[in-house]
């Protein structure tokens, strides 16, 4: 697993790569940490090249979102494939997500 | 296929190994991409509950996994040797008040994704059910 950040002018893209489960969660928290702790206004979370996401995953993503809005920050997520986005849609995780369809459409909405 | 039975320590190594070697066991039934997804994803979470929520982590627990096909359905079996678990304390985490709350999914997952998933009395055994073609 590796996350990738991209600054751009007003966000930042992470790319993240491979799987996000039980083992790899704390790396991916890790890597946002210090996003969060500069207080990011905005974060589009690429997730074209992520193959799998268990609930410990689910988990990590609602722990970003809920700390991204402590201090009023948004993020989205974008280039779900179909399997990871069902698990999303299972849970109902669609509700508390914006979701885009690709990394444009998520830039361009914020 | 025939009944398999392995028994694992509860070492979070052995939730990767537990849905590999269903899945390369599998292999030549031709099973598709989304049916593997959703058995590596159950068998992970249903692991992963023995041994954290059921054997406490405690390495000297085993895991048991069984698995075995019969006529196109996947049976596999899961069990700790915790004290047992009632499952239907488990929270709905899709409802509006839990969303944001970390406990609940796996479980959750597992019942939707399985054609079939049932706990014991006692809590501490999960047997699933999933047509494979």
């Amino acid at each position: 697993m590796a996350v990738r950040i991209d600054p751009k002018k007003d966000l930042i893209v992470c790319h993240i790569d491979g799987e996000i489960d039980i083992n790899s969660s704390p790396m991916v928290k890790k890597s946002f940490d210090k996003l969060i702790s500069q207080k990011t206004p905005k974060i589009v979370i690429n997730l074209s090249k992520v193959t799998y996401v268990d609930s410990s995953g689910l988990a990590t993503l609602v722990e970003i979102l809920k700390n991204m809005r402590s201090y009023g920050g948004r993020m989205r997520l974008a280039c779900m494939s179909p399997k990871i986005k069902s698990l999303f849609e299972i849970t109902k995780l669609e509700k508390l997500f914006e979701i885009s369809a690709d990394e444009e459409t998520a830039i361009s909405n914020f | 296929m025939k009944k398999k039975d392995i028994i694992f320590q509860s070492d979070s190594g052995c939730i990767r190994e537990s849905s590999f070697r269903i899945l390369k066991d599998l292999e030549h039934y031709g099973i598709g991409e989304k049916t593997a997804f959703e058995i590596k994803l159950c068998v992970e979470e249903a692991v992963r509950n023995a041994i954290i929520h059921g054997n406490k982590s405690d390495p000297k627990r085993q895991v048991r996994l069984g698995y075995w096909v019969d006529g196109g359905i996947l049976n596999i079996e899961i069990e700790d040797e915790g004290a047992g678990f009632n499952h239907e304390s488990v929270k709905d985490p899709t409802k509006e008040e839990n969303l944001l709350r970390n406990s609940g999914r796996g479980d959750y997952l597992i019942k939707k994704l399985m054609d079939k998933a049932e706990y014991n009395t006692k809590g501490n055994k999960l047997s699933m059910v999933k047509k494979i073609n």
